[in-house]
């Protein structure tokens, strides 16, 4: 740090390493570049300022440059969507735009609720599929335990008096009603329902993804094509003065 | 853009010509991202220039395009310019206009 007083050097340092934060999504070239010109003017403004103490001059200094967030916000939706589209991450897009279009906060925030809403989304297909399978599982173990009760009952009694096989309350008097060859029915019964039950669902989870990843196309395609109008806007903006040659006047 | 056509500037003293009249209210860190986009279109050229007081400074200049632009964009901001004076002018001679014709026919409704 150049010469600076204790206290405002680390104040600089906090405020430097603030903005790099903030520009992680650009280019490391051009975000070193970035962080020695604003390292610099730092400088020379703290220099030139002549009110109060030391730390009053660097806080004045600092004041005047910008928060971090309102020095990149300018750059980072562009560098985002660039960088984005280079390694293919269109989370990086979508975030790019949302900050061009809502600034550093909002658009950051529109991101978090994105990442959450695919992770519900995520969640809730995996949970899908997690359902099928365990429905599956528990028809297979049932279907298994109605085997054992019709063609091996002894076995089945061994299994109850030690334990491994516990039914109790209503269930246990409604079986005990029925002979073990119904008993056996009926589980088996149970069990292709159940299986049945989770083969559904993964049939449906099929379709669920086919439907996801139409809805993600989509998407994708929506994100491309503001993606497109981003660049064209920030290219359009990046000086009035461009922007304004392109109109043209003239009158016969 | 006009202060980099002629002269040189670092961002801080670019800053500081911008605002030395009061006239341009901005956050100075601003300056930079449009400096580097202007850059990238080839429209200013820098450079890192060793500075005796501390850090290097990195200085900018318009290109031969920049200046093109500029020299396109100052004839057509004239043209803007004159146009609205001239609309100006045109209005405030039909109000000047009206006005006189109120004022006679007032005239003659006294008279008469």
């Amino acid at each position: 740090m150049h010469e600076y007083p204790e206290p405002v050097g680390k104040i600089v340092l906090d405020y430097l390493d603030r903005l790099k934060a903030q520009l992680s999504s650009v280019p490391g070239r051009d975000q070193e570049e970035f962080l020695r010109e604003i390292a610099s003017h730092v400088f020379e403004a703290y220099h030139r300022e002549d009110c109060g103490d030391a730390v009053e001059r660097i806080l004045v200094v600092l004041k005047k440059l910008g928060e971090p967030s309102e020095v990149v916000s300018e750059r980072l939706p562009e560098a985002m969507v660039n960088t984005g589209r280079k390694r293919q991450l269109p989370l990086y897009v979508l975030g790019g735009i949302l900050i061009a279009l809502f600034g550093l906060p909002l658009g950051f925030g529109g991101v978090a609720v994105l990442i959450g809403a695919l992770g519900a989304v995520l969640a809730a297909v995996l949970a899908i599929f997690a359902t099928g399978a365990s429905l599956i599982f528990v028809g297979l173990l049932l279907m298994g335990l109605g085997f054992l009760r019709t063609f091996e009952p002894q076995f089945w009694d061994r299994l109850v008096e030690s334990g491994f096989i516990h039914i109790e309350g209503r269930a246990a008097e409604f079986l005990d009603l029925i002979s073990p060859s119904g008993q056996g029915a009926l589980l088996l019964l149970l069990a292709a329902a159940l299986a049945a039950a989770g083969l559904a669902m993964l049939w449906l989870g099929k379709y669920l993804l086919r439907g996801l990843r139409f809805l993600g196309g989509l998407v994708m395609l929506w994100v491309q094509r503001a993606a497109r109008r981003v660049r064209g806007l920030s290219q359009s903006a990046e000086s009035s003065l461009p922007h304004f040659g392109r109109f043209s006047m003239r009158r016969s | 853009m006009a202060a980099l056509y002629a002269e040189k500037h670092y961002g801080y003293s670019l800053v500081r010509v911008l605002t030395a009249d009061g006239s341009v209210s901005l956050k100075e860190g601003t300056i930079y991202p449009i400096l580097a986009r202007l850059h990238r279109d080839g429209l200013v050229q820098s450079e890192w220039v060793e500075s005796v007081q501390g850090p290097p400074r990195k200085y900018y200049l318009l290109t031969r395009l920049g200046r093109q632009l500029f020299d396109e964009l100052s004839e057509e901001f004239d043209l803007l310019v004159s146009l609205v004076k001239q609309d100006r002018q045109k209005n405030r001679a039909n109000s000047a206009d009206e006005l006189g014709e109120r004022i006679l026919v007032r005239r003659e409704k006294n008279h008469a």
